[in-house]
């Protein structure tokens, strides 16, 4: 029929077969315990739903109206007792070490019941993975065994991470904008650490977090050049928390400003730092820290996918109950065959959402992020090793070994067409979820008319809550130039992009 | 058109753009705060002083006796700056429009004589609803002295300021609907907290429960349906303009803001996709304003399709205002996502506005089956 070389020529052309049927490509090699954890997960996600979120979101939402300076403490405590926080934090570092593939399924799950509980939950390991990735397995294991003993003490220890500027907001995720942007965050080196002043915005659950990572950069005339990664403590001198946004949605979780003011941070605080990871790579400065992003990023896009079309199938469910029950024009509206075809549409948006991250998942655990947690021996050395054995081996990680062997795998040995591949998986998953989820608000309150207009029929809520999934993690657009430049670009050489605003004339 | 009625026009077009720069814009985001904060009292008061709550109503009912395109205007300038105060002179005006063509003129003219003040001159409607989708409405009872309604009315527009109630009820052993007032301060007439609802804050509705409440039938039993389509195909043309007006709000904040942003070193407006963007809301801002304009000169001048045009423009005008606020919250990125600008109670506000007048996918159908019923 065809001979093996031409087969592979074939499928090497763009879009290369590998790169787009990823699932099919890597299903062989998914260990199957992923399968019942998975499951597992998300049945305890519909528990805590049931006994938690159900039954009191609508008041708390009402509660952050009538005080605009609520803040999440009674459900954060909640949400600890109940393990999440350690959930996905691996056994390694003393978590529960779930497959992290499966924090994008139980995150719908509660997403459904709400989209800012879920991220109450969720953005925590926007802060854990910015750690995980940073190549500092120090500093790793000293924030993340907190987060460990603060959970067994019912006092969570969050983390949160830094990013957004009050100027820049896609400018600091694109090293080629971030010289033409307007960054304000600087770190002087000092003996002993960094003194960082300036000002980040819209950090969710900033004010509940005792860590926050962020980035700074030494040189505000080269910052692409010159971007490092920190941590601070929350309480450290000179740095404080400002006002948290008064927002359409997500309500119950606090979108903080925060401010350095000389804050001293001592090296052992120093979360990634080009200069020193010099000594174990050849990479510049500048494409070290892109990859900080981009193994960050494609992981989290994908969380915020799982976020949307949790809320998109909330509105389903929603729309779906209240069809069923009502009366109009004579005659029950899911008996309506207009009301049907619009319940199918939201039935295919929840479905294709959920195959978005499941591929952007995919892409990060063959060829991402994950790679190192999912292949079947680690996976199962991993999920079965007594604890008594990670904790002998712990203090490994503490060793400049680890971050050798980190910066081999993901720097060094990690093609760049894995992660164009992550990159462009996640934020095609992000973007088209977040519109599916607000295309289902849409439909919903559509079908439900004056009903779904009001909070205490909750659909009204799950609109608000969505809007902003189409806008953190990256816009959508921005995040569609993204998919162009990873997925697209690179097979076309003339390919450039964020070249409109750069003096050379394409 | 006449000139001396273009003259007319203009000056409601300057009046209530003034009193939306003066009185709206400043205190935008503190209205929206209700019910957790204080209704603007003030402002309804003001609204009313200078005739926008009886801009259609005849001035020996002590309206300004403008029609349509008096209203379209005043209503667009209004939404530009803060839809509440739009949706409360568009209920109001349907629950007036309606009772004029019930017949119920002379009990209009009775109860607007003298009131003390606007919450006097208001008439509650459930003004999201068409009753004739509605599977629920209240019972009413004839006595000996006249009529009784018993039963629940939801989502009651302006239940919770106004004096009087107009409630779509069901007269028992007909099919249909009948039309009645009643007062507000009716003891047997018990009103829920204001609704918290998506959009529209200061605009607020409540529920109802009637037992016993006494009733005054407005035109004839089991009539209500023609009086209330007939003014609903008057009021699309105002919904329209309400949902153009928050349209035009939406993309002329986003257009500033993308001139002042900056990001990649230069002003966003300049990136060709946030271009596009704003291209793509400037052409249905546009397309939508021509739609509200040409319902109304049909329904002026008593062209024979002005009803067909003002439902279409409404249809059109509201699902576009929809979409386009979606994207006059992106261009902001975070910003557009906080209560500080505007543009989030304006995406609110587009949504809530599409429900007027019943559902809109059942709107959609009656559409069709008007443009069949002529073919």
């Amino acid at each position: 029929m065809i001979t093996g070389s031409e087969m592979k020529a074939l499928l090497n052309r763009f879009p290369k077969f590998e790169d787009s049927c990823i699932g099919l490509e890597y299903a062989p090699r998914l260990p199957k315990g992923i399968v019942g954890e998975t499951k597992e997960l998300i049945a305890y996600a519909r528990k805590f739903n049931d006994e938690v979120i159900r039954p009191r979101v609508l008041v708390l939402d009402r509660e952050t109206f009538e005080d605009p300076g609520y803040l999440p403490h009674d459900i954060m405590k909640t949400a600890s007792d109940w393990g999440f926080y350690t959930m996905w934090v691996p056994r390694l570092f003393g978590g529960r070490g779930k497959n992290l593939p499966s924090l994008t399924y139980t995150i719908e799950e509660i997403s459904a019941a709400c989209a800012g509980i879920a991220n109450v939950i969720g953005v925590h390991f926007l802060g854990v993975t910015s750690l995980m990735t940073s190549f500092n397995m120090k500093l790793t294991a000293k924030i993340l065994k907190e987060t460990v003993e603060g959970e067994k003490k019912g006092e969570p220890c969050l983390i949160s991470f830094g990013l957004t500027e009050p100027m820049a907001g896609t400018d600091v995720e694109e090293m080629d904008l971030v010289d033409r942007g307007k960054v304000v965050t600087h770190a002087k080196r000092v003996d002993g650490g960094y003194l960082v002043n300036g000002r980040k915005v819209f950090i969710s659950m900033g004010h509940m977090s005792e860590w926050t990572a962020f980035y700074a950069y030494t040189d505000m005339k080269k910052p692409s050049k010159s971007m490092i990664g920190l941590a601070v403590r929350k309480g450290t001198k000179g740095f404080s928390l400002g006002r948290h946004e008064d927002k359409m949605g997500q309500r119950v979780c606090p979108a903080s400003e925060i401010i350095f003011e000389d804050c001293f941070i001592p090296d052992e605080d120093v979360m990634i730092d080009s200069y020193s990871m010099k000594k174990f790579t050849k990479k510049s400065a500048d494409a070290i820290m892109m990859r900080h992003i981009d193994y960050l990023a494609s992981a989290t896009k994908a969380g915020v996918c799982a976020i949307s079309v949790g809320v998109a199938r909330g509105a389903l469910e929603d729309a779906i109950k209240y069809a069923s029950e009502t009366t109009v024009a004579g005659r029950l509206l899911i008996n309506h065959e207009w009301a049907q075809c619009i319940l199918a549409e939201m039935y295919k948006n929840v479905i294709l959402g959920r195959l978005a991250y499941t591929e952007a998942n995919n892409a990060n655990a063959h060829r991402g992020t994950y790679e190192m947690l999912q292949v079947k021996p680690a996976y199962y050395y991993l999920k079965y090793m007594p604890d008594a054995y990670f904790r002998m081996i712990a203090p490994m990680l503490e060793k400049p070994f680890s971050t050798w062997a980190m910066s081999k795998m993901y720097l060094d040995r990690k093609p760049d067409k894995d992660v164009f591949l992550t990159s462009g998986m996640s934020s095609l998953a992000k973007f088209a979820g977040s519109d599916f989820g607000i295309r289902n608000c849409q439909l919903a309150l559509e079908i439900m008319g004056q009903e779904g207009l009001r909070h205490d029929r909750g659909m009204e809520k799950r609109l608000r809550d969505c809007k902003v999934l189409q806008i953190y993690e990256g816009s959508n657009q921005m995040n569609r130039v993204a998919l162009f430049k990873n997925l697209i670009a690179p097979s076309y050489p003339q390919a450039r992009v964020w070249g409109e605003s750069a003096r050379e004339v394409l | 058109m006449t000139s001396p009625l273009r003259d007319e026009l203009k000056a409601f077009e300057t009046l209530a753009e003034n009193f939306a720069l003066k009185e709206l814009s400043p205190r935008r985001e503190e209205s929206d705060r209700y019910p957790f904060g204080p209704f603007p009292d003030d402002i309804l008061e003001k609204a009313y002083e200078v005739g926008f709550l009886g801009i259609t109503l005849p001035e020996e009912l002590g309206g300004i006796g403008q029609g349509i395109s008096a209203l379209c205007n005043v209503l667009e300038r209004i939404c530009r700056a803060d839809a509440s105060l739009g949706a409360v002179i568009f209920t109001n005006t349907l629950s007036q429009e309606i009772i004029m063509r019930a017949g119920g003129s002379d009990i209009l003219g009775r109860i607007l004589s003298s009131p003390a003040d606007a919450k006097g001159f208001l008439i509650a409607f459930p003004s999201y609803s068409n009753p004739a989708e509605h599977s629920g409405l209240p019972a009413a009872k004839k006595g000996a002295n006249g009529y009784a309604l018993s039963g629940k009315v939801d989502y009651a527009v302006l239940g919770n300021l106004a004096s009087h109630a107009l409630v779509p009820a069901r007269t028992s052993g007909l099919d249909g609907y009948s039309l009645f007032l009643i007062s507000l301060n009716d003891p047997r007439v018990r009103k829920s907290e204001p609704v918290f609802s998506l959009g529209v804050h200061a605009c607020p509705a409540c529920d109802l429960v009637l037992s016993n409440a006494e009733a005054t039938l407005i035109g004839g039993e089991d009539r209500g349906k023609d009086p209330y389509e007939d003014a609903s195909d008057f009021m699309n043309a105002a919904a329209a303009a309400m949902s153009l007006g928050v349209m035009r709000g939406s993309f002329d904040y986003a257009l500033a803001y993308c001139n002042e942003r900056e990001q990649g070193g230069w002003p966003i407006v300049n990136w060709s996709e946030i271009k596009m963007i704003l291209s793509s809301m400037a052409v249905q801002v546009e397309v939508a304003g021509m739609a509200v304009s040409e319902a109304c000169c049909a329904i002026e001048n008593k062209v024979s399709n002005g009803k067909t045009l003002a439902r279409a423009a409404a249809l059109f005008v509201q699902d576009a205002a929809c979409l386009l606020t979606t994207d006059g919250i992106q261009v902001l990125g975070g910003y557009g996502y906080m209560k500080d600008y505007g543009q989030e109670k304006r995406f609110r506000d587009a949504k809530q506005l599409q429900a007027l007048l019943g559902l809109s996918p059942l709107r959609k159908l009656r559409f069709m089956d008007q443009i069949n019923a002529k073919a």
